[in-house]
Protein backbone atom coordinates (compact mmCIF):
# COMPACT_ATOMS: atom_id res chain seq x y z
CA UNK A 1 0.00 0.00 0.00
CA UNK A 2 1.45 3.36 -0.98
CA UNK A 3 1.70 6.31 1.31
CA UNK A 4 -0.98 8.23 -0.59
CA UNK A 5 -3.32 5.27 -0.36
CA UNK A 6 -2.96 5.16 3.38
CA UNK A 7 -3.66 8.84 3.66
CA UNK A 8 -6.78 8.59 1.56
CA UNK A 9 -8.12 5.79 3.75
CA UNK A 10 -7.35 7.65 7.00
CA UNK A 11 -9.02 10.70 5.55
CA UNK A 12 -12.16 8.68 4.77
CA UNK A 13 -12.28 7.21 8.28
CA UNK A 14 -11.92 10.60 9.96
CA UNK A 15 -14.48 12.14 7.63
CA UNK A 16 -17.05 9.39 8.28
CA UNK A 17 -16.55 9.54 12.05
CA UNK A 18 -16.89 13.31 12.23
CA UNK A 19 -19.88 13.34 9.89
CA UNK A 20 -21.56 10.63 11.95
CA UNK A 21 -21.00 12.58 15.17
CA UNK A 22 -22.40 15.72 13.59
CA UNK A 23 -25.44 13.76 12.41
CA UNK A 24 -26.04 12.36 15.90
CA UNK A 25 -25.92 15.85 17.38
CA UNK A 26 -28.25 17.22 14.72
CA UNK A 27 -30.47 14.18 15.16
CA UNK A 28 -31.12 14.99 18.81
CA UNK A 29 -31.92 18.59 17.95
CA UNK A 30 -34.50 17.60 15.37
CA UNK A 31 -35.84 14.86 17.63
CA UNK A 32 -36.45 17.44 20.38
CA UNK A 33 -38.04 19.83 17.92
CA UNK A 34 -40.13 17.02 16.48
CA UNK A 35 -41.48 15.88 19.85
CA UNK A 36 -42.17 19.50 20.82
CA UNK A 37 -44.04 20.24 17.63
CA UNK A 38 -45.96 16.95 17.73
CA UNK A 39 -47.15 17.44 21.31
CA UNK A 40 -47.15 21.23 21.38
CA UNK A 41 -49.14 21.96 18.25
CA UNK A 42 -51.65 19.35 19.35
CA UNK A 43 -52.12 21.22 22.64
CA UNK A 44 -52.33 24.66 21.05
CA UNK A 45 -55.61 26.52 20.74
CA UNK A 46 -56.81 30.09 21.08
CA UNK A 47 -57.92 29.61 24.67
CA UNK A 48 -54.31 29.21 25.68
CA UNK A 49 -53.63 32.82 24.79
CA UNK A 50 -56.94 34.15 26.12
CA UNK A 51 -57.46 32.35 29.42
CA UNK A 52 -55.66 32.28 32.69
CA UNK A 53 -54.78 29.17 34.62
CA UNK A 54 -57.64 26.99 35.80
CA UNK A 55 -57.86 24.08 38.22
CA UNK A 56 -57.37 20.67 36.66
CA UNK A 57 -60.49 19.37 34.99
CA UNK A 58 -61.62 22.75 33.67
CA UNK A 59 -61.41 22.69 29.93
CA UNK A 60 -60.79 26.43 29.49
CA UNK A 61 -57.43 26.66 31.26
CA UNK A 62 -54.85 28.80 29.44
CA UNK A 63 -51.41 30.29 29.70
CA UNK A 64 -52.23 33.98 29.40
CA UNK A 65 -51.00 34.60 32.97
CA UNK A 66 -47.70 32.87 32.27
CA UNK A 67 -47.16 34.56 28.90
CA UNK A 68 -47.78 38.03 30.31
CA UNK A 69 -45.77 37.32 33.46
CA UNK A 70 -42.90 36.10 31.28
CA UNK A 71 -43.06 39.27 29.18
CA UNK A 72 -42.95 41.44 32.30
CA UNK A 73 -40.09 39.61 33.97
CA UNK A 74 -37.95 39.27 30.83
CA UNK A 75 -38.91 42.76 29.66
CA UNK A 76 -37.75 44.44 32.86
CA UNK A 77 -34.59 42.33 32.87
CA UNK A 78 -33.90 43.45 29.29
CA UNK A 79 -34.51 47.11 30.07
CA UNK A 80 -32.02 46.90 32.92
CA UNK A 81 -29.52 44.44 31.47
CA UNK A 82 -29.06 45.82 27.96
CA UNK A 83 -27.97 49.37 28.80
CA UNK A 84 -25.84 48.14 31.70
CA UNK A 85 -24.21 45.45 29.58
CA UNK A 86 -23.62 47.66 26.54
CA UNK A 87 -22.17 50.49 28.63
CA UNK A 88 -19.95 48.12 30.59
CA UNK A 89 -18.76 46.54 27.34
CA UNK A 90 -18.05 50.02 26.01
CA UNK A 91 -15.95 50.77 29.07
CA UNK A 92 -13.94 47.57 28.58
CA UNK A 93 -13.27 48.04 24.89
CA UNK A 94 -12.89 51.81 24.63
CA UNK A 95 -11.68 53.04 28.02
CA UNK A 96 -10.36 50.19 30.16
CA UNK A 97 -8.79 48.35 27.20
CA UNK A 98 -5.99 46.21 28.58
CA UNK A 99 -5.81 47.79 32.03
CA UNK A 100 -5.82 45.58 35.12
CA UNK A 101 -9.32 46.65 36.10
CA UNK A 102 -10.69 45.85 32.64
CA UNK A 103 -8.99 42.45 32.52
CA UNK A 104 -10.35 41.63 35.98
CA UNK A 105 -13.86 42.57 34.91
CA UNK A 106 -13.49 40.35 31.84
CA UNK A 107 -12.35 37.40 33.96
CA UNK A 108 -15.14 37.86 36.49
CA UNK A 109 -17.75 38.15 33.79
CA UNK A 110 -16.46 34.98 32.12
CA UNK A 111 -16.82 33.20 35.43
CA UNK A 112 -20.30 34.64 35.93
CA UNK A 113 -21.31 33.41 32.51
CA UNK A 114 -20.67 29.84 33.55
CA UNK A 115 -22.13 30.21 37.04
CA UNK A 116 -25.08 27.83 37.55
CA UNK A 117 -28.22 29.90 37.20
CA UNK A 118 -29.75 28.26 40.26
CA UNK A 119 -26.94 29.74 42.36
CA UNK A 120 -27.81 33.21 41.07
CA UNK A 121 -31.44 32.47 41.97
CA UNK A 122 -30.38 31.54 45.50
CA UNK A 123 -28.30 34.74 45.72
CA UNK A 124 -31.24 36.94 44.73
CA UNK A 125 -33.41 34.98 47.14
CA UNK A 126 -31.00 35.86 49.93
CA UNK A 127 -30.52 39.54 49.11
CA UNK A 128 -33.93 40.51 47.69
CA UNK A 129 -36.65 37.99 48.51
CA UNK A 130 -35.69 37.45 52.17
CA UNK A 131 -35.45 41.15 53.11
CA UNK A 132 -38.69 41.91 51.23
CA UNK A 133 -40.35 38.98 52.89
CA UNK A 134 -42.06 37.67 49.78
CA UNK A 135 -41.48 36.50 46.21
CA UNK A 136 -41.81 39.15 43.50
CA UNK A 137 -41.55 39.78 39.80
CA UNK A 138 -38.82 42.33 40.53
CA UNK A 139 -36.68 39.64 42.16
CA UNK A 140 -37.14 37.45 39.07
CA UNK A 141 -36.09 40.30 36.82
CA UNK A 142 -33.03 41.02 38.96
CA UNK A 143 -31.94 37.38 38.75
CA UNK A 144 -32.35 37.38 34.96
CA UNK A 145 -30.52 40.71 34.66
CA UNK A 146 -27.55 39.25 36.52
CA UNK A 147 -27.50 36.27 34.16
CA UNK A 148 -27.88 38.45 31.08
CA UNK A 149 -25.28 41.04 32.03
CA UNK A 150 -22.04 39.10 31.39
CA UNK A 151 -23.32 37.83 28.03
CA UNK A 152 -24.13 41.30 26.72
CA UNK A 153 -21.04 42.82 28.30
CA UNK A 154 -18.70 40.34 26.64
CA UNK A 155 -20.33 40.40 23.21
CA UNK A 156 -20.32 44.20 23.24
CA UNK A 157 -16.66 44.20 24.28
CA UNK A 158 -15.78 41.69 21.53
CA UNK A 159 -17.83 43.39 18.84
CA UNK A 160 -16.44 46.85 19.59
CA UNK A 161 -12.99 45.31 19.54
CA UNK A 162 -13.63 44.06 16.00
CA UNK A 163 -14.07 47.62 14.75
CA UNK A 164 -10.68 48.39 13.17
CA UNK A 165 -8.62 50.86 15.21
CA UNK A 166 -7.84 52.76 12.01
CA UNK A 167 -11.51 53.71 11.83
CA UNK A 168 -11.26 55.27 15.28
CA UNK A 169 -8.01 56.97 14.34
CA UNK A 170 -9.60 58.36 11.19
CA UNK A 171 -12.38 59.93 13.25
CA UNK A 172 -9.91 61.33 15.77
CA UNK A 173 -7.84 62.67 12.87
CA UNK A 174 -10.83 64.79 11.84
CA UNK A 175 -10.88 66.35 15.29
CA UNK A 176 -13.63 64.27 16.88
CA UNK A 177 -13.77 64.03 20.67
CA UNK A 178 -13.70 60.51 22.08
CA UNK A 179 -17.37 60.19 23.00
CA UNK A 180 -18.38 61.18 19.48
CA UNK A 181 -15.94 58.69 17.98
CA UNK A 182 -17.56 55.96 20.08
CA UNK A 183 -21.18 56.90 19.47
CA UNK A 184 -20.98 57.96 15.84
CA UNK A 185 -18.34 55.65 14.41
CA UNK A 186 -17.58 52.69 16.66
CA UNK A 187 -21.19 51.88 17.62
CA UNK A 188 -22.26 52.12 14.01
CA UNK A 189 -19.55 49.75 12.94
CA UNK A 190 -20.52 47.24 15.63
CA UNK A 191 -24.30 47.73 15.43
CA UNK A 192 -25.19 44.32 14.04
CA UNK A 193 -22.86 42.50 16.42
CA UNK A 194 -24.15 44.27 19.52
CA UNK A 195 -27.75 43.64 18.49
CA UNK A 196 -26.92 39.96 18.08
CA UNK A 197 -25.42 39.87 21.55
CA UNK A 198 -28.52 41.53 22.97
CA UNK A 199 -30.85 39.06 21.24
CA UNK A 200 -28.80 36.07 22.31
CA UNK A 201 -28.69 37.42 25.85
CA UNK A 202 -32.49 37.75 25.93
CA UNK A 203 -32.88 34.29 24.41
CA UNK A 204 -30.61 32.86 27.07
CA UNK A 205 -32.54 34.27 30.06
CA UNK A 206 -35.98 33.71 28.54
CA UNK A 207 -35.46 29.98 28.97
CA UNK A 208 -34.31 30.11 32.60
CA UNK A 209 -36.39 28.29 35.20
CA UNK A 210 -34.18 27.68 38.20
CA UNK A 211 -33.52 31.33 39.14
CA UNK A 212 -37.23 32.14 38.87
CA UNK A 213 -38.28 29.33 41.19
CA UNK A 214 -36.56 31.23 44.03
CA UNK A 215 -37.56 34.71 43.05
CA UNK A 216 -40.73 35.36 41.10
CA UNK A 217 -42.07 31.96 42.13
CA UNK A 218 -45.38 31.33 40.37
CA UNK A 219 -49.02 32.31 40.22
CA UNK A 220 -51.87 30.47 38.60
CA UNK A 221 -53.66 33.71 37.74
CA UNK A 222 -52.86 36.87 35.85
CA UNK A 223 -50.87 39.36 37.89
CA UNK A 224 -49.23 42.48 36.56
CA UNK A 225 -47.95 43.76 39.89
CA UNK A 226 -44.19 43.25 39.87
CA UNK A 227 -44.23 43.45 43.66
CA UNK A 228 -45.96 40.11 43.96
CA UNK A 229 -45.07 36.64 42.90
CA UNK A 230 -45.59 36.24 39.20
CA UNK A 231 -46.18 33.44 36.75
CA UNK A 232 -43.62 32.69 34.06
CA UNK A 233 -43.76 30.30 31.13
CA UNK A 234 -40.85 28.28 32.39
CA UNK A 235 -42.01 27.74 35.98
CA UNK A 236 -45.59 27.18 34.81
CA UNK A 237 -44.36 24.63 32.33
CA UNK A 238 -42.42 22.87 35.08
CA UNK A 239 -45.45 22.78 37.39
CA UNK A 240 -47.91 21.66 34.74
CA UNK A 241 -45.64 19.07 33.18
CA UNK A 242 -44.88 17.43 36.52
CA UNK A 243 -48.53 17.42 37.60
CA UNK A 244 -50.59 14.23 37.42
CA UNK A 245 -53.43 15.87 35.43
CA UNK A 246 -53.58 15.24 31.73
CA UNK A 247 -55.00 18.65 30.77
CA UNK A 248 -52.29 20.40 32.76
CA UNK A 249 -49.65 18.24 31.07
CA UNK A 250 -51.05 19.33 27.71
CA UNK A 251 -50.73 22.94 28.73
CA UNK A 252 -47.16 22.17 29.78
CA UNK A 253 -46.43 20.95 26.24
CA UNK A 254 -47.99 24.07 24.79
CA UNK A 255 -45.83 26.23 27.08
CA UNK A 256 -42.72 24.30 26.03
CA UNK A 257 -43.63 24.76 22.37
CA UNK A 258 -44.29 28.50 22.65
CA UNK A 259 -41.11 29.07 24.66
CA UNK A 260 -38.96 27.09 22.23
CA UNK A 261 -40.35 28.87 19.21
CA UNK A 262 -39.74 32.25 20.87
CA UNK A 263 -36.15 31.42 21.73
CA UNK A 264 -35.52 29.73 18.39
CA UNK A 265 -36.72 32.79 16.49
CA UNK A 266 -34.62 35.13 18.66
CA UNK A 267 -31.60 32.98 17.88
CA UNK A 268 -32.34 32.86 14.18
CA UNK A 269 -32.86 36.62 13.96
CA UNK A 270 -29.67 37.16 15.97
CA UNK A 271 -27.67 34.95 13.65
CA UNK A 272 -29.15 36.58 10.56
CA UNK A 273 -27.86 39.93 11.80
CA UNK A 274 -24.43 38.42 12.25
CA UNK A 275 -24.53 36.90 8.76
CA UNK A 276 -25.52 40.22 7.27
CA UNK A 277 -22.60 41.85 9.03
CA UNK A 278 -20.14 39.26 7.76
CA UNK A 279 -21.54 39.49 4.26
CA UNK A 280 -20.65 43.13 4.00
CA UNK B 1 25.98 64.86 9.95
CA UNK B 2 22.75 64.75 8.19
CA UNK B 3 22.51 66.74 4.99
CA UNK B 4 19.53 69.05 5.15
CA UNK B 5 19.07 71.62 2.43
CA UNK B 6 17.77 75.08 3.02
CA UNK B 7 14.24 75.53 1.90
CA UNK B 8 13.55 78.71 -0.04
CA UNK B 9 9.76 78.63 0.33
CA UNK B 10 7.84 79.46 3.42
CA UNK B 11 8.03 76.79 6.11
CA UNK B 12 4.83 75.02 7.22
CA UNK B 13 6.30 72.87 9.96
CA UNK B 14 9.68 72.97 11.63
CA UNK B 15 10.88 69.90 13.51
CA UNK B 16 13.53 70.72 16.14
CA UNK B 17 15.57 68.14 18.05
CA UNK B 18 12.56 65.89 17.99
CA UNK B 19 12.67 62.57 19.79
CA UNK B 20 9.93 60.04 20.16
CA UNK B 21 9.83 56.99 22.42
CA UNK B 22 7.10 54.34 22.35
CA UNK B 23 5.58 53.14 25.61
CA UNK B 24 7.81 50.54 27.23
CA UNK B 25 10.71 51.05 24.78
CA UNK B 26 14.20 51.79 26.10
CA UNK B 27 15.47 53.71 23.12
CA UNK B 28 13.70 56.40 21.12
CA UNK B 29 12.33 55.40 17.69
CA UNK B 30 13.02 58.85 16.30
CA UNK B 31 16.27 60.49 17.40
CA UNK B 32 17.27 64.18 17.55
CA UNK B 33 15.55 64.92 14.33
CA UNK B 34 15.64 68.34 12.67
CA UNK B 35 13.60 68.93 9.57
CA UNK B 36 11.79 71.77 7.83
CA UNK B 37 8.58 71.05 5.89
CA UNK B 38 7.95 73.45 3.01
CA UNK B 39 4.58 75.12 2.65
CA UNK B 40 2.39 74.18 -0.32
CA UNK B 41 4.84 71.51 -1.36
CA UNK B 42 4.95 67.77 -1.11
CA UNK B 43 7.56 66.28 1.16
CA UNK B 44 8.05 62.53 0.84
CA UNK B 45 9.49 60.46 3.66
CA UNK B 46 11.26 57.33 2.51
CA UNK B 47 13.37 54.71 4.24
CA UNK B 48 13.36 51.02 5.12
CA UNK B 49 10.67 49.52 7.36
CA UNK B 50 11.10 50.49 10.98
CA UNK B 51 13.11 53.63 10.19
CA UNK B 52 10.61 55.84 12.01
CA UNK B 53 8.97 57.61 9.09
CA UNK B 54 5.41 56.69 10.07
CA UNK B 55 6.23 57.39 13.72
CA UNK B 56 7.35 60.88 12.73
CA UNK B 57 4.28 61.38 10.54
CA UNK B 58 1.92 60.41 13.34
CA UNK B 59 3.59 62.93 15.62
CA UNK B 60 2.48 65.85 13.44
CA UNK B 61 -1.17 65.37 14.45
CA UNK B 62 -0.34 63.78 17.82
CA UNK B 63 -1.99 60.51 16.77
CA UNK B 64 0.29 58.76 19.27
CA UNK B 65 -1.63 60.39 22.09
CA UNK B 66 -4.47 57.90 21.57
CA UNK B 67 -2.29 55.27 23.19
CA UNK B 68 -0.87 55.79 26.65
CA UNK B 69 2.75 55.92 27.71
CA UNK B 70 4.42 57.45 24.66
CA UNK B 71 7.00 60.21 25.08
CA UNK B 72 7.82 63.22 22.91
CA UNK B 73 10.88 65.44 23.29
CA UNK B 74 12.00 68.48 21.35
CA UNK B 75 9.68 70.70 19.36
CA UNK B 76 7.49 70.69 16.29
CA UNK B 77 6.69 74.29 15.38
CA UNK B 78 3.47 75.01 13.53
CA UNK B 79 2.08 78.53 13.22
CA UNK B 80 4.50 79.85 15.81
CA UNK B 81 3.63 77.33 18.46
CA UNK B 82 5.05 74.06 19.64
CA UNK B 83 2.37 71.47 18.92
CA UNK B 84 4.03 69.01 21.31
CA UNK B 85 3.07 71.31 24.17
CA UNK B 86 1.02 69.59 26.85
CA UNK B 87 -1.68 72.24 26.58
CA UNK B 88 -2.06 71.89 22.83
CA UNK B 89 -5.76 71.51 21.91
CA UNK B 90 -5.59 68.23 19.99
CA UNK B 91 -9.08 68.54 18.56
CA UNK B 92 -8.20 71.90 17.06
CA UNK B 93 -4.77 70.68 15.92
CA UNK B 94 -6.31 67.74 14.07
CA UNK B 95 -8.69 69.99 12.18
CA UNK B 96 -5.64 71.92 10.96
CA UNK B 97 -3.45 68.90 10.26
CA UNK B 98 -5.46 66.10 8.63
CA UNK B 99 -4.46 62.53 7.91
CA UNK B 100 -5.05 59.88 5.27
CA UNK B 101 -4.35 56.30 6.26
CA UNK B 102 -2.83 53.26 4.61
CA UNK B 103 -6.14 51.46 4.25
CA UNK B 104 -9.24 53.43 3.29
CA UNK B 105 -11.19 54.27 6.43
CA UNK B 106 -14.71 54.97 5.18
CA UNK B 107 -17.06 55.26 8.15
CA UNK B 108 -20.07 52.92 8.24
CA UNK B 109 -22.45 55.61 6.98
CA UNK B 110 -23.51 57.19 3.70
CA UNK B 111 -21.06 58.82 1.29
CA UNK B 112 -22.53 62.23 2.10
CA UNK B 113 -22.35 61.71 5.86
CA UNK B 114 -18.73 60.59 5.56
CA UNK B 115 -17.66 63.84 3.95
CA UNK B 116 -19.95 65.91 6.18
CA UNK B 117 -18.58 64.24 9.31
CA UNK B 118 -15.76 66.68 9.99
CA UNK B 119 -17.94 69.65 9.04
CA UNK B 120 -20.66 68.62 11.45
CA UNK B 121 -18.03 68.21 14.15
CA UNK B 122 -17.22 71.87 13.62
CA UNK B 123 -20.84 72.71 14.26
CA UNK B 124 -21.96 73.35 10.69
CA UNK B 125 -25.64 72.44 10.57
CA UNK B 126 -26.93 74.56 7.70
CA UNK B 127 -28.09 72.13 5.02
CA UNK B 128 -27.13 74.16 1.97
CA UNK B 129 -23.73 74.98 3.38
CA UNK B 130 -23.13 71.31 4.15
CA UNK B 131 -24.24 70.31 0.67
CA UNK B 132 -22.05 72.91 -0.99
CA UNK B 133 -18.96 71.99 0.95
CA UNK B 134 -19.49 68.24 0.52
CA UNK B 135 -19.88 68.70 -3.23
CA UNK B 136 -16.82 70.94 -3.44
CA UNK B 137 -14.71 68.49 -1.48
CA UNK B 138 -15.84 65.55 -3.57
CA UNK B 139 -15.02 67.53 -6.70
CA UNK B 140 -11.59 68.46 -5.40
CA UNK B 141 -10.99 64.82 -4.57
CA UNK B 142 -11.92 63.89 -8.16
CA UNK B 143 -14.71 61.55 -7.15
CA UNK B 144 -17.80 63.75 -7.53
CA UNK B 145 -18.78 62.38 -10.93
CA UNK B 146 -18.70 58.81 -9.69
CA UNK B 147 -20.76 59.35 -6.56
CA UNK B 148 -23.04 62.31 -7.21
CA UNK B 149 -26.03 60.04 -7.92
CA UNK B 150 -25.55 57.88 -4.87
CA UNK B 151 -24.60 60.21 -2.06
CA UNK B 152 -27.06 58.46 0.23
CA UNK B 153 -25.54 55.03 -0.38
CA UNK B 154 -23.32 53.24 2.12
CA UNK B 155 -19.72 54.35 1.63
CA UNK B 156 -18.52 50.78 2.12
CA UNK B 157 -20.03 49.89 -1.26
CA UNK B 158 -17.33 51.89 -3.04
CA UNK B 159 -14.14 50.33 -4.42
CA UNK B 160 -10.88 50.69 -2.49
CA UNK B 161 -9.61 53.49 -4.70
CA UNK B 162 -12.92 55.34 -4.50
CA UNK B 163 -12.97 54.93 -0.72
CA UNK B 164 -9.49 56.39 -0.47
CA UNK B 165 -10.54 59.40 -2.55
CA UNK B 166 -13.62 59.69 -0.36
CA UNK B 167 -11.33 59.79 2.68
CA UNK B 168 -9.31 62.52 1.00
CA UNK B 169 -12.54 64.44 0.30
CA UNK B 170 -13.49 64.02 3.96
CA UNK B 171 -10.09 65.29 5.09
CA UNK B 172 -10.03 68.34 2.80
CA UNK B 173 -13.64 69.26 3.61
CA UNK B 174 -12.53 70.80 6.90
CA UNK B 175 -9.89 72.83 5.01
CA UNK B 176 -6.75 71.75 6.87
CA UNK B 177 -3.43 73.46 6.28
CA UNK B 178 -1.37 70.30 6.32
CA UNK B 179 -2.29 66.81 5.12
CA UNK B 180 -0.41 63.73 6.26
CA UNK B 181 -0.50 60.70 3.96
CA UNK B 182 0.54 57.38 5.47
CA UNK B 183 1.31 55.11 2.52
CA UNK B 184 -2.02 56.05 0.96
CA UNK B 185 -1.74 53.76 -2.05
CA UNK B 186 -0.19 50.62 -0.60
CA UNK B 187 -3.61 48.90 -0.55
CA UNK B 188 -4.60 50.03 -4.06
CA UNK B 189 -4.21 48.79 -7.62
CA UNK B 190 -1.96 50.70 -10.09
CA UNK B 191 -4.80 52.62 -11.74
CA UNK B 192 -6.25 53.82 -8.44
CA UNK B 193 -2.71 54.62 -7.32
CA UNK B 194 -2.16 56.85 -10.35
CA UNK B 195 -5.45 58.62 -9.58
CA UNK B 196 -4.46 59.30 -5.98
CA UNK B 197 -0.99 60.51 -7.00
CA UNK B 198 -2.48 62.97 -9.49
CA UNK B 199 -4.84 64.18 -6.80
CA UNK B 200 -2.06 64.66 -4.25
CA UNK B 201 -0.14 66.84 -6.71
CA UNK B 202 -3.24 68.97 -7.33
CA UNK B 203 -3.89 69.37 -3.63
CA UNK B 204 -0.58 71.06 -2.88
CA UNK B 205 -1.93 74.34 -4.16
CA UNK B 206 -4.01 74.57 -1.03
CA UNK B 207 -2.25 72.43 1.54
CA UNK B 208 1.21 71.38 2.59
CA UNK B 209 1.63 67.65 2.19
CA UNK B 210 3.81 65.09 3.88
CA UNK B 211 3.64 61.60 2.40
CA UNK B 212 5.20 58.44 3.78
CA UNK B 213 5.82 55.88 1.09
CA UNK B 214 7.61 52.60 0.60
CA UNK B 215 7.58 53.18 -3.08
CA UNK B 216 10.57 55.20 -4.22
CA UNK B 217 9.12 55.73 -7.68
CA UNK B 218 6.10 57.26 -6.02
CA UNK B 219 8.28 59.63 -4.03
CA UNK B 220 10.13 60.57 -7.20
CA UNK B 221 6.89 61.08 -9.14
CA UNK B 222 4.93 63.23 -6.73
CA UNK B 223 7.20 64.99 -4.26
CA UNK B 224 9.11 68.27 -4.30
CA UNK B 225 11.30 67.33 -1.37
CA UNK B 226 12.37 63.93 -0.16
CA UNK B 227 13.60 63.01 3.27
CA UNK B 228 15.47 59.75 3.72
CA UNK B 229 15.25 58.25 7.19
CA UNK B 230 17.29 55.40 8.61
CA UNK B 231 17.22 53.93 12.13
CA UNK B 232 15.20 56.82 13.51
CA UNK B 233 17.38 59.55 12.04
CA UNK B 234 16.92 61.86 9.11
CA UNK B 235 19.91 61.12 6.93
CA UNK B 236 19.19 63.52 4.13
CA UNK B 237 16.56 66.02 3.07
CA UNK B 238 16.82 67.41 -0.41
CA UNK B 239 15.02 68.51 -3.54
CA UNK B 240 13.54 65.30 -4.92
CA UNK B 241 15.23 65.44 -8.35
CA UNK B 242 18.64 65.91 -6.81
CA UNK B 243 18.06 63.27 -4.15
CA UNK B 244 17.37 60.56 -6.67
CA UNK B 245 20.08 61.59 -9.13
CA UNK B 246 22.94 62.87 -7.01
CA UNK B 247 22.36 62.14 -3.34
CA UNK B 248 24.90 63.64 -0.98
CA UNK B 249 24.93 60.96 1.68
CA UNK B 250 26.39 57.55 0.98
CA UNK B 251 23.54 55.82 2.86
CA UNK B 252 20.94 57.57 0.73
CA UNK B 253 22.66 56.46 -2.43
CA UNK B 254 22.87 52.88 -1.21
CA UNK B 255 19.18 52.83 -0.29
CA UNK B 256 18.05 54.42 -3.53
CA UNK B 257 20.12 52.07 -5.63
CA UNK B 258 18.69 49.12 -3.75
CA UNK B 259 21.79 48.00 -1.87
CA UNK B 260 19.62 47.57 1.25
CA UNK B 261 16.06 48.15 2.29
Amino acid sequence: MTHTHKRIIINRIVMSLSSLSALIGMGFLFWILGVLIYNGVDALNWNIFLNEGAPPGHEDGGLKHALIGQLYIVGVATLAGVPLGVLAGTYLSEYGQKSKLAETIRDISDIMMSAPSIVIGAFVYAVVVMPMGHFSGWAGSIALTIIMLPIILRTTDDMLHLVPSTLREAAFALGAPKYKVIIQVVYRGAKAGILTGVLLGIARVAGETAPLLFTSFNDNFLNTNMNESMASLTVTMFNYATSPYEDWQKLGWAAAFILSMFILSLNIVGRLFLLKKKGR
Amino acid sequence: MATIIDIKEEIALQVKDFEYTYAGADAPSVKKLNMPIAKNSITALIGPSGCGKTTLLRSFNRMHDLYPGNKYAGEILFKNRNILDKNEDLIHLRTQIGMIFQKPTAFPMSIFDNVAYGLRLQGIKNKTELQDRVEKSLQNAAIWKEVKDRLKHDANGLSGGQQQRLCIARAIAVEPEVLLFDEPTSALDPISTAGIEELVVELKEKVSIIIVTHNMQQAARVSDYTGFMYLGELIELGVTENMFVTPTEKLTEEYITGKFG
